[in-house]
């Protein structure tokens, strides 16, 4: 048979064959794929998914905390970390601690036998240029030195003598630090990866980069040391000048690219990882192969948060906040919409270790009308139109479209919501042209304190103008407590501020790790700085 | 024929050329720009790494680049001017879904190779890559727009080149038309020669038989001139009614020879219409038949009248004879090359009915032939 067009019978057929290929493609097995064996050198490796592009840098804070966080703390070691059960600060770098009578000055004596990767020893004074380099160089984070003496000044450009600061170091093993005024978490804050030391030399490596051509030129304390770096990634091996180093099981870790957390946990399934933080692996998805693995899943000391601008009528009444709080439903958006990384909540604090979550507020939309109505706004009649600045990397937020939503239907509240550039928000917010905050808060330290801090009218993040003079007496006699009277100070503090609801905690957020069935030790840790020389693999599993 | 095609063929291939340059300038330059991006990858510089380089960081959207050329072709190819419009319809849509699975899968051919993925997890990138994006139709919408627009930008050549060509056509057809118009008018004229010269041969014959030398001398020499008056003005559709009476005056003057003191012919010219303009040898015909089926037929018949008049804007011409009525069958109006030839020259010479030939019986005897023609003169 012929066909009468033969240049529509060859190019018909060329399609076809096209489609046919794509069809087989896409019709491909998804299940019960093979995985690749792991090679037979890297049976002790761990290898971690780096879905990053953040260099080796301890003064520098990575936009994914929890990956940014493994590696640096695989590297380096800050003088202290702390406990994930408890929250307490227990000894690294340094041996021990002791404060001055005024709780001003903090004088901490470090282990004799800290190295350096290549065998000298860690001083004092390694620290100090680290938190130097660190207020120096302006780099984003080193707020977390606000609490030393001289340090914004420093940071500014106030001051240039060194000298000056906070930070003196006695002698090679022991470090002074003066604060200008008591508080109560700043050993805490001392396990902060920013707060790692630097050796003479990294500051040229790390700016150079290149550490990238000579990987034992990055200068480490930390149980591993850079053996390879890539824009691909990183492979660290075990450093044999760690203090504890025969603690430390992993022969190293590879930190191994990855495009996306989604591709990534298929890097897991696929037998090329073996550790994912955070995934967004969801419970109902099927994995593509047979390799087991779990999902570990942790609170994270973050608040979602609307603020009031309390300067402005009528959220200037404290009725009309509650009545705002109080007509929300939060459980239902969440389960429809991130029900595994998010949970609502009902006070300002998550659950801390140590500290369990409290639940101060509830919802109660007839009784928000009541209140409403109380304030002069019978169905919403006469209320004005709230704007609320919100960052427009958050676009869309289906959240807030609900809360905003409900808002409109049980109050007859009505919300413009203005997704705004960083600069023009922050503009915005300086000037006070804004009704309503979308915020996200995240806790540096273990501790319900860093993040009541903001309602201090000291908090540079205090965006609510509202101030409470029994807050900055309860906070201040906090900073200068420790124990179960600093707690419940700090409770006293919150259950004031849930009660006049300068901004209305909506959700905390969860984080979720994969972790492939061979990897055993890992144990949840609000702070996201869980080390990683305390894993160790079951081979054969 | 093969200069205006062979221009065409050229300035289509000149255009072709340009656009093929251009592209092949930027496919060079886009390949050289991504190789030359790579290459630090490929020599394993720890600084970047497939998954930062272009041909992984770019849009998929370059390829169309690449794909457009195709599309081109393929709309070319795939022409819609036949039976198979449906077909090609269809094939287009296939393509349009194949180009859409071609850039899914492409980007997942990106992931799996960026992550270090086995090949075997294409098709799971796939699905990650739809079910997070959902699956993109923006591919298939710009192949069909291009397509269409293809097809749009053709459709409006190919119909300005059939405008021209329709243009010239028109022209062509129009100098045709008046050839053969003069072709007619001229086989026409030639079928006069041969009737009219049968007949007065026939007469020279008869006057050589009857030892009348002289007047056969005569005819042939009036025949000769008749037929080079009629030669002369050939080439010419019309002519003043001045010359056609001329012709005819020498006409009867051999046909006086034939019928001898038998025939009376008389003129009734009015002088307004001596210039008017009528189509040459338009009354010889019509004096011919008057002579052929009147006043031969009838021994009594001997007056023949021919008579212009002018009526307002019409010129009427008349060829009269006291001969026999018609014929009951008409056989002369249906039949008679003379009449018909006539009937047909006015018809090419005067469109919309503007001249007619009416052939009519005279009481209480005769036939008249009459002309009705616009009157025109040479004058402005």
């Amino acid at each position: 048979m012929t066909s009468p067009c033969p240049n529509l019978g060859r190019t018909s057929l060329v399609v076809l064959l096209l489609a046919g290929l794509l069809a087989l493609i896409f019709q491909g097995p998804r299940h019960g794929l093979p995985v690749v064996p792991r090679n037979s050198a890297d049976q002790n490796i761990l290898r971690v998914a780096w879905t990053q592009r953040t260099p080796p840098d301890p003064q520098m804070r990575g936009m994914t905390l929890a990956q940014h966080n493994l590696l640096i703390l695989s590297l380096w070691e800050p003088l202290v970390e702390c406990n994930p059960q408890t929250g307490e600060p227990e000894p690294a770098a340094a041996l021990r601690w002791s404060w001055s009578e005024d709780r001003l000055i903090l004088t901490i004596d470090l282990r004799r036998d800290a190295r350096w990767s290549n065998g000298n020893p860690v001083t004092a004074a390694d620290f100090a240029r680290g938190w130097i380099r660190l207020l120096k160089g302006k780099k984003e984070g080193a707020e977390i030195l606000a609490p030393l003496k001289n340090a914004l000044a420093y940071q500014r450009g106030d001051l240039s003598d060194a000298n000056s600061l906070g930070v003196q170091a006695v002698d090679a093993h022991t470090l002074r630090l003066t604060l200008e005024k008591p508080r109560s978490t700043f050993v805490m804050e001392l396990a902060d990866p920013l707060l790692s030391p630097v050796d003479v030399s990294s500051d040229a490596v790390l700016t150079n980069k290149s550490y990238l051509t000579i990987p034992a030129s990055l200068v480490t304390n930390g149980p591993f040391r850079l053996v390879r770096a890539s824009a691909d990634g990183y492979t660290l091996a075990r450093n044999e000048f760690y203090h504890g180093r025969t603690e430390v099981v992993l022969d190293g870790i590879q930190f191994v690219g990855a495009t996306s957390l989604s591709v990534a946990q298929l890097m897991l399934a696929a037998g090329v990882v073996d550790l994912v933080t955070p995934t967004s692996w969801g419970k109902n998805r099927t994995s593509p192969t047979d390799r087991p693995f779990s999902i570990a899943t942790e609170f994270q000391p973050t608040v979602h948060s609307v603020n009031f601008n309390v300067s402005r009528a009528p959220l200037a009444d404290g009725r009309v906040r509650q009545a705002l709080a109080l007509a929300l439903d939060r459980a239902n958006p969440i389960k429809h919409y991130d029900a595994e990384d998010m949970r609502a909540a009902w006070s300002w604090v998550p659950e801390m270790p140590g500290r369990p979550g409290l639940t101060l507020l509830h919802e109660d939309a007839e009784l928000g009308r009541r209140l409403l109505a109380e304030a002069g706004y019978p169905g919403g009649k006469g209320f004005p139109i709230l704007r609320m600045a919100m960052p427009l990397e958050r676009l869309p937020n289906p959240f807030i479209a609900v809360w905003t939503e409900r808002w409109y239907q049980e109050l007859g509240v009505r919300t413009y919501v203005a997704y705004e550039e960083r600069k023009k928000r922050a503009e915005r917010i300086k000037a006070g042209d804004y009704d309503i905050l979308y915020n996200q808060l995240t806790a540096t330290v273990p501790d319900a304190g860093d993040l009541l801090g903001i309602f201090s009218s000291h908090s540079n993040m205090n965006k609510t103008d509202w101030t409470d003079p029994v807050v900055e007496n309860l906070l201040a006699e906090a900073n200068s407590q420790t124990g179960q009277e600093h707690l419940a100070l700090l409770e006293q503090v919150e259950r004031r501020v849930m009660t006049e609801l300068p901004s209305i905690p909506l959700m905390f957020d969860l984080r979720r790790t994969s972790l492939a069935d061979e990897v055993h030790g890992w144990s949840p840790d609000p702070m996201m700085r869980q080390n990683l020389k305390r894993l160790h693999l079951v081979p054969g599993i | 024929m093969n200069g205006p095609h062979q221009k065409k063929i050229t300035g289509f291939w000149c255009e072709w050329s340009f656009w093929s340059l251009i592209w092949w300038t930027g496919t060079v330059a886009l390949c050289a720009l991504l190789l030359w991006d790579c290459l630090p990858w490929l020599r394993g510089d720890p600084r970047t790494a497939f998954r930062y380089t272009k041909l992984n960081e770019w849009p998929l959207e370059v390829i169309w680049w690449l794909l457009i050329p195709i599309t081109l072709w393929l709309q070319q190819r795939l022409t819609m001017s036949d039976r198979r419009w449906a077909w090609t319809l269809a094939l287009h849509g296939a393509i349009a879904v194949v180009v859409a699975s071609l850039f899914v899968v492409l980007g997942a051919v990106r992931v799996v190779f960026a992550n270090h993925l086995p090949a075997s997890f294409l098709p799971v990138v796939i699905d990650d890559l739809c079910g997070m994006n959902g699956w993109n139709y923006t591919p298939a919408l710009v192949y069909l727009l291009l397509t269409f627009g293809f097809y749009g930008v053709a459709f409006y050549r190919e119909s300005r080149d059939g405008q021209k060509l329709a243009g010239e056509l028109r022209v062509a057809n129009a100098r045709l038309e008046t050839r053969l118009v003069r072709a007619s008018l001229d086989a026409l004229k030639m079928q006069l020669h041969p009737h009219f010269l049968f007949n007065t041969l026939n007469s020279i014959t008869g006057l050589i038989r009857g030892q009348r030398t002289a007047e056969a001398e005569n005819m042939i020499a009036g025949l000769g001139e008749l037929l080079r008056r009629s030669l002369e003005h050939r080439q010419e559709a019309m002519e003043p009614l001045e010359h056609e009476i001329s012709f005819l005056r020498r006409y009867f003057e051999i046909e006086s020879i034939r019928f001898q003191d038998r025939l009376m012919v008389e003129f009734d010219l009015a002088p307004d219409c001596m210039n008017a303009l009528v189509p040459s040898l338009i009354l010889q015909p019509l004096a011919e038949n008057a002579m052929k089926h009147g006043i031969s037929k009838d021994p009594a018949a001997r007056l023949l009248r021919i008579s212009a008049q002018r009526d307002g804007a019409k010129l009427i011409l008349a060829v009269y004879n006291d001969g026999p009525p018609l014929p009951k069958d008409d056989a002369i109006l249906h039949h008679g090359i003379g009449v018909q030839n006539t009937i047909a020259r006015l018809e090419m010479l005067y469109s919309g009915g503007d001249a007619r030939l009416w052939l009519r019986d005279h009481p209480p005897c005769g036939v008249r032939a009459e002309i009705i023609l616009p009157f025109t003169t040479h004058d402005p």
